[in-house]
């Protein structure tokens, strides 16, 4: 019999939601489900809750997703994700947890460690090159390094029986790629067959991104119904790429939603550059084969970078962000009175602020003042600083929430503060990155 | 007349770094979008917003275009202060750019 594959997508982010997933997985489409948690900042947003909790750091829906797919799981089916964050340890003592809990036995659960690349940056003070620095220019600041890998480890833990695989930052598109590979037995070193593998992956890791979401535009665009997105999958066989959804959901898997997902966060589509492959989308086509069934092809791929993308986490101080409202004749000359008198209030503590912007909702805030429009109703100013210290944050809210003492009318101010850690890519020799992967039996 | 009314398109954010693919509702209207959505009719839209280089692909398999836009987004997701630190909205002024060739292309809505 020849070989296939069918494979679900089940998150796209750390907060994404499980509940469709959960019917996707449950439908009996699909044998495995992939679950991106991460994105740039999440990944050091995760890093600074373990500094301050060794138990901590890893994806917050664990619980909730061994509730929902324990079905899936007893079914065979096999789960695939970057749950670890950055604590794959504490991932897979909640997974083992979350298993017991709900009674589901016999699961072997696979765990990779090692993406945690701090001390290698420390050691070789590696370059940033958006920050015009090396690592140790910054050491105090520098608060966390993870490499990008690949789909390698995921392999090998099917080949050891893993039903639910969990890594730290393991690239997206790997997680698709990895069960792929595996099922179809393509070679990790079949450029071709990567590139391929990494196509479908790339068309699952952003989940309803793929079926309708951030894609309606009224009149040009219209679905008939997106309040209820399905969850992408994907059929992969020798002979062909089809991807769908879940039959009754809404959104669409069409040329459009396809083609949008297929040029997403990438740069050279020639030159698609993965801890697997570089792999080519240039010459991608898509053909609708039926109601929200969607061949592609085309794809081809050439070996994979020598070098791991490293994200590294740096600390910035502390973000805040105050806002306030102004309505009717004379609101924009109000909000522009409120933004000087503020920048005014600010000077004694301008040591402490690296960068401060105030925009105007309705007006310039999106797009610089590149879209001129006419007099709005109303208009929201928005301060946002980035300070060295807290003390300065305070002070930066507490003359934002002090306009309800004028100019007149201002109204709903609100405010959010945050520590801001930044991230900033820098690269690694994949020799350097030492994964250890562990098959825990549950 | 406005991109929007025969192209559509899609923002994505890495580091500091924005792309934008463009695509033709018509694939009659590729060739006219490949010819006229050129790198400097959107470095003139996006003006202040992009601080660095803009290169323009072709994604000649799906009649698309990418135009990738170096600092672009005041830092990237986690350290920009704007509004919108991902540039998903950019999407939207990119198709408010003017294509003046309204004989040749068919608009999506007659």
């Amino acid at each position: 019999m020849s070989r296939s594959i069918s494979i679900g997508s089940g998150s796209a982010y750390s907060t994404d939601r499980l509940d469709w997933a959960q019917e996707l997985a449950d439908s009996g489409l699909v044998q495995y489900m992939g679950f991106d948690c991460l994105a740039e900042r999440t990944m050091a947003l995760a890093q600074v809750r373990r500094l301050d909790d060794e138990t901590a750091g890893h994806d917050q829906r664990i619980p909730e997703l061994m509730r929902r797919f324990a079905g899936f799981l007893r079914r065979g089916g096999k789960m695939v994700g970057n749950f670890g964050a950055a604590n794959p340890a504490a991932a897979a003592d909640d997974v083992l947890r979350g298993l017991k809990l709900n009674g589901v036995t016999g699961v072997r659960v696979g765990v990779i460690h090692g993406d945690d690349v701090l001390d290698h940056v420390l050691d070789q003070d590696l370059e940033l090159p958006e920050m015009g620095v090396t690592a140790q220019a910054i050491a105090a600041q520098v608060v966390s390094a993870n490499a990008y890998i690949g789909a390698d480890p995921i392999v090998e833990l099917l080949e050891e029986g893993a039903q639910f695989i969990l890594g730290g930052r393991v690239a997206d598109p790997s997680l698709y790629v990895g069960p792929i590979a595996y099922e179809m037995g393509w070679a990790l070193d079949d450029w071709e067959k990567m590139g391929t593998a990494t196509l479908v992956a790339h068309l699952l890791e952003c989940g309803t991104h793929a079926t309708g979401g951030n894609y309606v535009d009224p009149p040009y665009r219209v679905l008939d119904d997106i309040v209820h997105l399905g969850f992408p999958l994907a059929h992969v066989s020798e002979d062909e790429l089809v991807i769908t959804k879940l039959e009754g959901t809404g959104g669409a898997v069409d040329i459009g939603t396809m083609k949008t997902q297929l040029a997403y966060e990438i740069h050279d589509p020639a030159a698609y550059l993965t801890p697997d492959s570089t792999a080519d989308f240039s010459q991608v086509w898509v053909e609708e084969v039926g109601p929200n069934r969607v061949r592609v092809g085309g794809a081809s791929g050439r070996p994979r970078p020598d070098s791991l993308k490293v994200l590294v986490g740096v600390d910035q101080g502390w973000k805040v962000v105050t806002e306030i409202s102004y309505g009717g004749a004379g609101c924009v000359e109000r909000a522009q009175l409120a933004a000087e008198v503020v920048a005014k209030r600010l000077e004694p503590y301008q040591l402490g602020i690296d960068e401060i912007r105030y925009d105007f909702h309705g007006m310039s805030a999106l797009f610089d003042g590149q879209l001129p429009g006419g007099d709005p109703a109303e208009v929201r100013l928005r301060i946002a600083a980035r300070c060295d210290d807290r003390e300065t944050a305070d002070a930066v809210a507490f003359e934002g929430q002090f306009l309800w003492m004028g100019p007149a009318g201002g109204g709903g101010v609100t405010t959010q503060m945050a520590p801001a850690i930044g991230v900033t890519p820098a690269l690694l020799p994949r020799e350097d990155v030492k994964l250890i992967t562990e098959v825990i039996e549950a | 007349m406005k991109l929007r009314e025969f192209a559509y398109s899609r923002s994505g954010d890495k580091g500091d770094i924005v792309n934008l693919c463009v695509f033709v509702y018509d694939d009659a209207n590729w060739e006219v979008l490949r010819r006229e959505l050129t790198v400097e009719k959107v470095r003139d839209k996006f003006g202040s917003l992009v601080k660095g280089e803009i290169t323009r692909y072709e994604l000649p398999g799906t009649k698309g275009l990418n135009f990738v836009m170096t600092e672009a987004l005041g830092g990237g997701v986690s350290m920009s202060l704007r509004t919108d630190p991902h540039g998903k909205s950019y999407q939207s002024l990119l198709l408010e750019i003017d294509i003046d060739a309204d004989e040749e292309i068919k608009p999506r809505l007659g």
